[in-house]
């Protein structure tokens, strides 16, 4: 005996016509996810699924691209080490240690250094990249989570969560140049031209300064429908260039912000997954990834509409994002 | 525009400045008024930790040391233990004007204090109390609350059983005063948020036969129809045996099984992992065991004490001894609670709004407000006696 059943039905057809539209206007790019309880990266195409799933070590979480398109760096904090990973061959090719409670990174190829936030031991510390040798430990507040480099190599910024600081040094001989006091627990810092943006998760804010000054020029609030100001917060924040557009995920008011690069004004909100906070952009802009840190997921966006096209099983807590061709 | 461009450079300058100023914080104690049963029940077993909140306010110093070198202060802490054969007002006018007074004492002995603090114009701040009485009736403008007051608790709670679809609460309390009052504060909590309150009970510490109703946990949880059975009991007597022995197969709450705290070891999110560490291990010759957090009173006095250095922007920098009743009072002031959303004082009783965990032995349920409960102006508003309701009325 058949039972017609309206609703499985109508989820039929909208799996059809949800791989149709899939099938149209989209680009193939891959992307590596670094999942923090899971212990994991994963690597997903362009249609949100999963085609690896890597064991890599005890809580991964900050991860950068490395001088070739074919690595990965990642900050495995448990385990206080930064491993390089090979997305073509899928394994480890060469570790860095130790480097305790390793939380976020970034890189500078030009002067071939690796710099590491020390989350449990107030520093963050500076590595020769090809042989791993360590340069220099830099003395932060409690709690350091952000890390950036000039494009020059001149100016180093790391933020300091508890402290509410942005501890500024000097890119070659790492004297302490000053701070930037913040609003409440400044999270992650992102570089562009001559500012500097700091994400204050308890603050809800991101707030924008001058890089030479060090003074702050701007701030921007967030208000997606339906949540109170002290919702907002707020962690990555990724700029896209091309379209004169920055994206901010704003954590807890599980919304992504569309930040207008000229007025600083709110484009759109996006709703995305719970606890929104890692981002990632395809190489041809036409997809953001969000990581969505409590419903262990990732939302794909549509950037030409800017509507979600959908939400994918990650790993267990995802943390970070990087998007190759 | 102009205005609010001189305000970001002035913030900027705080850090440039490094003017020495002097932050003045005093504990207040009074070992000598305390009951010597403090923290334990019958038979001297220990219930709850009773520790000193010196260690939470030296965490909360350490936790600043960077801001603290980075803008130029100096943090002075003094701990007056109140002796009893003299006259308090004498022994607590030592204090420095100027500082930020943590009274830890028992609750006749410290709404004596908040007076006469009141009277000398000093800032003082309640750790310990969650009395309703000490924020809707003593309603002293230099009196702040930083820990939870017993509404918030139950709010918390209250939210939590609407939210399971536990609705119908029996409620058993014991034989004090206070256990009484705060029986009446669940009540008020549990009909704003709609449930149904299926009775009203109260056990006995007797064993005598003629009394089995009110001592049997069987029989004193029996003859009713109910979702959960909420227990109050302030001294940690009798609540402690009522799990595992109520009549029908149902969940325990309040006082005992899932219970509302302002902290708890084992929350997992917000950074609260790293404090944690932090209060077990910044100092070196005295570690705690990894099993030991802050306690509520522990964590009102860190709060306390980091409400005051998360918000120095806030005032003028230039003075050379930090005042601070102008950042208590200030409407931006603000702290980062580790618990997923910044606390700040509500204006009208000086309670400091904060989330509460719902928690068992070893982990942390919810985190409370409850989805679905919206407050039109304040996400943690809908814990707590709001603004219209609150018989305190400061501005």
């Amino acid at each position: 005996m058949t039972i017609h059943h309206p609703i499985r039905q109508t989820s039929r057809l909208l799996t059809i016509l949800s791989i149709l539209t899939i099938a149209g206007p989209c680009y193939a790019f891959e992307a590596l996810i670094t999942n923090e309880r899971s212990g994991t990266v994963i690597h997903v195409d362009a249609q949100g699924q999963t085609t690896e799933v890597v064991p890599i070590c005890r809580r991964p979480r900050g991860m950068v691209r490395g001088t070739t398109t074919d690595e990965v760096l990642i900050a495995c904090s448990d385990d206080h080490k930064v491993i390089i990973y090979d997305r073509i061959k899928r394994q480890v090719t060469r570790e860095i240690t130790p480097v305790p409670g390793a939380m976020n990174l970034t890189i500078h190829p030009e002067t071939n250094r690796l710099l590491v936030t020390n989350e449990g031991a107030a520093k963050a510390s500076v590595f020769t990249l090809s042989t791993g040798e360590l340069i220099a430990a830099l003395p932060t507040g409690l709690e350091p989570d952000g890390i950036a480099i000039t494009e020059n190599g001149s100016q180093i910024f790391v933020a300091s969560e508890n402290s509410g600081l942005v501890h500024v040094f000097d890119g070659v001989t790492y004297e302490p140049r000053g701070t930037i006091a913040t609003n409440l627990r400044p999270r992650r810092i992102a570089l562009r031209n001559d500012t500097l943006w700091v994400s204050t998760e308890m603050g809800s804010r991101v707030e924008i300064f001058d890089i030479n000054t060090l003074v702050k020029i701007n701030e921007i609030l967030f208000a997606p429908k339906g949540f109170r100001p002290e919702q907002m917060t707020p962690v990555d924040i990724l700029f896209n260039d091309a379209a004169n557009e920055a994206y901010v995920a704003l954590g807890s008011a599980n919304h992504v912000a569309v930040v207008d690069l000229n007025t600083l004004a709110i484009n759109k909100y996006i709703l995305v997954g719970r606890r929104a906070w890692g981002l990632g952009l395809s190489p041809d802009q036409s997809t953001l990834i969000v990581l969505n840190g409590l419903s262990d997921d990732f939302t794909l966006i549509d950037l030409a509409t800017k509507r979600p096209r959908l939400t994918k099983r990650a790993g267990l807590i995802p943390h970070s994002i990087e998007v190759f061709e | 525009m102009k205005l609010l461009a001189l305000f970001f450079l002035l913030a900027a300058s705080v850090v440039n400045a490094a003017t020495a100023a002097t932050l003045h914080i005093a504990i207040v104690t009074a070992q000598a008024f305390e009951s010597p049963n403090r923290g334990k029940s019958f038979a001297g077993i220990q219930t709850r930790p009773e520790r000193s909140i010196q260690r939470a306010v030296e965490l909360a110093l350490f936790e600043s040391t960077t801001s603290f070198d980075a803008s130029g202060i100096d943090a002075q802490l003094k701990i007056i233990d109140l002796n009893k054969d003299r006259p308090l007002k004498e022994q607590i006018e030592q204090i420095h004007p100027e500082a930020l007074v943590l009274v830890d004492t028992p609750k006749a002995e410290f709404i004596e204090l908040a007076r006469l603090f009141h009277e000398l114009n000093r800032v003082t701040v309640n750790v310990r109390h969650s009395d309703a009485l000490l924020r809707d009736q003593l309603c002293l403008p230099t009196l702040y609350h930083t820990i939870p007051s017993d509404r918030m608790y139950f709010d918390a709670l209250s939210q939590f059983l609407i939210y399971r679809g536990w609705r119908k609460v029996l409620i058993v309390h014991g034989p004090t005063d206070n256990d009484k009052q705060r029986t009446e504060i669940l009540k008020q909590s549990l009909e704003k948020f709609g449930a149904d309150l299926s009775e009203i009970r109260e056990f006995t510490l007797s064993h005598h036969p003629d009394d089995r109703d009110k001592n049997k946990p069987e029989f004193l949880t029996g003859g009713a129809s109910y979702d959960v059975v909420a227990v109050i009991d302030s001294a940690y007597d009798f609540g402690r045996y009522i799990q595992y022995s109520t009549r029908r197969a149902r969940p325990v709450v309040g006082d005992v099984g899932l219970t509302p705290m302002g902290w708890h070891r084992t929350l997992e999110r917000y950074g609260a992992p790293q404090l944690n560490e932090r209060f077990q291990t910044f100092l070196p010759d005295q570690p705690l065991s990894a099993t030991e957090a802050l306690s509520d009173t522990e964590f009102a006095a860190w709060s306390a004490v980091k409400l005051i250095t998360n918000s120095l922007h806030v005032i003028d920098s230039t003075d050379s001894v930090i005042q601070p009743r102008h950042i208590l009072s200030h409407p931006e002031a603000q702290v980062d609670l580790y618990k997923g959303t910044r606390g700040s004082i509500r204006r009208w009783n000086h309670q400091l709004r904060q989330p509460i965990l719902l928690t068992t032995g070893d982990a942390v349920i919810a985190v409370a407000p409850m989805p679905k409960f919206l407050h039109p102006k304040h996400y943690v508003d809908t814990l707590g006696l709001d603004e219209p309701e609150s018989p305190c009325r400061m501005q």
